[in-house]
């Protein structure tokens, strides 16, 4: 593992759980951030995303009103949304195969399945650094490209060469 | 979809100048481990947090047992904590919480109707927590841990098949 030093790094947690934001805050200053905000709803962590420039943004999956999928959604595709390409990490509890296929569809970076740990936090963290990913935009979705890797076998056109 | 429906943009990369590699304040298998201590060092608010979430799931429990009709709105209530109880266990190494939150949460999700069966099976996973926690049974609570969540898996599997 790449020993990165992330304390330059800005992060926003967004959970309704206040003991997950505890958590998941502690986890990073543990790492060396300096700087994490937290909110406790997705209309709060976007509102705070225009003032708080976040290199990474931390959501749960599952809130209320608002669940991390509309969230993903609302940073990707709305007109005033602060960043359209920051990462985002989604915490989830469920590792059902819809929902995260929904989240991706969403334009999710990483996901993180709960219970959180150091060790697989920063590793989602490390992924964020070490593949930046581009991004795609089609009628139907805008947001990281969801073809991770490299497929010997693809046979469709290749269409995936960025625009100088 | 034609080719030119598909832009593909290299957004700029912050991250790439932000972060460095080597030196004091670098993440190592160290810096990891000692941030994983941090978290055994949170044990006791999680011990604090945890009894609240188990008073809030009982009375939770409570509603659903005095609810009639469909009682989905009750059963999402439970479903709610349980889900949070399962998130942070094994965060703490409480692992048992985990399984037995997300055993609850498949109850929850897969059930097609809420009975007393389902109601009296909701009561029985919030027991098992509780005494989880009172008997402080750390990872996956050895013997003990196996047979309790076995006859979890047993109940969920009989009322979801």
């Amino acid at each position: 593992m790449a020993d990165y030093n992330i304390e330059k790094l800005k992060f926003l947690v967004i959970d309704d759980d206040q003991n997950m934001r505890r958590l998941v805050s502690t986890i990073l200053i543990s790492l060396g951030v300096k700087d994490v905000s937290t909110a406790r709803s997705v209309d709060a962590g976007y509102t705070m995303l225009q003032k708080f420039e976040a290199d990474i943004v931390i959501c749960d999956l599952r809130m209320e009103p608002q669940d991390g999928i509309e969230f993903t959604d609302m940073i990707r595709n709305s007109d005033d949304s602060p960043n359209c390409y920051v990462p985002i990490i989604m915490l989830t509890g469920h590792a059902e195969k819809t929902v995260v296929e929904l989240a991706r569809d969403a334009g999710v970076h990483e996901f993180l399945a709960k219970p959180v740990s150091a060790k697989k936090l920063f590793q989602k963290i490390k992924s964020i650094i070490e593949n930046p990913r581009v991004f795609v935009r089609t009628p139907e979705y805008f947001g990281p490209d969801r073809r991770r890797r490299q497929d010997p076998d693809f046979k469709g056109p290749e269409r995936r060469k960025p625009h100088s | 979809m034609s080719d030119e429906k598909l832009e593909v943009i290299n957004p700029p990369n912050a991250l790439k100048q932000k972060v460095g590699t080597g030196g004091p304040g670098a993440v190592d298998l160290e810096a990891l481990e000692r941030a994983e201590q941090v978290i055994v060092g949170m044990t006791d608010s999680y011990l604090e947090w945890v009894i609240e979430d188990l008073k809030k799931i009982e009375a939770a429990y409570q509603k659903l047992a005095a609810a009639s009709g469909d009682r989905k709105e009750e059963m999402d209530g439970v479903f709610q904590i349980s889900h949070d109880i399962k998130g942070q266990g094994g965060s703490f190494g409480y692992d048992m919480m985990t399984a037995i939150g997300n055993e609850l949460c498949r109850l929850i999700e897969r059930a097609d109707k809420i009975g007393p069966d389902e109601v009296q099976a909701v009561k029985i996973h919030i027991d098992s927590m509780k005494l989880v926690i009172a008997d402080d049974m750390k990872g996956h609570g050895g013997k003990a841990g196996e047979e309790i969540l076995a006859g979890l898996q047993k109940i969920c599997d009989k009322l979801i098949s």
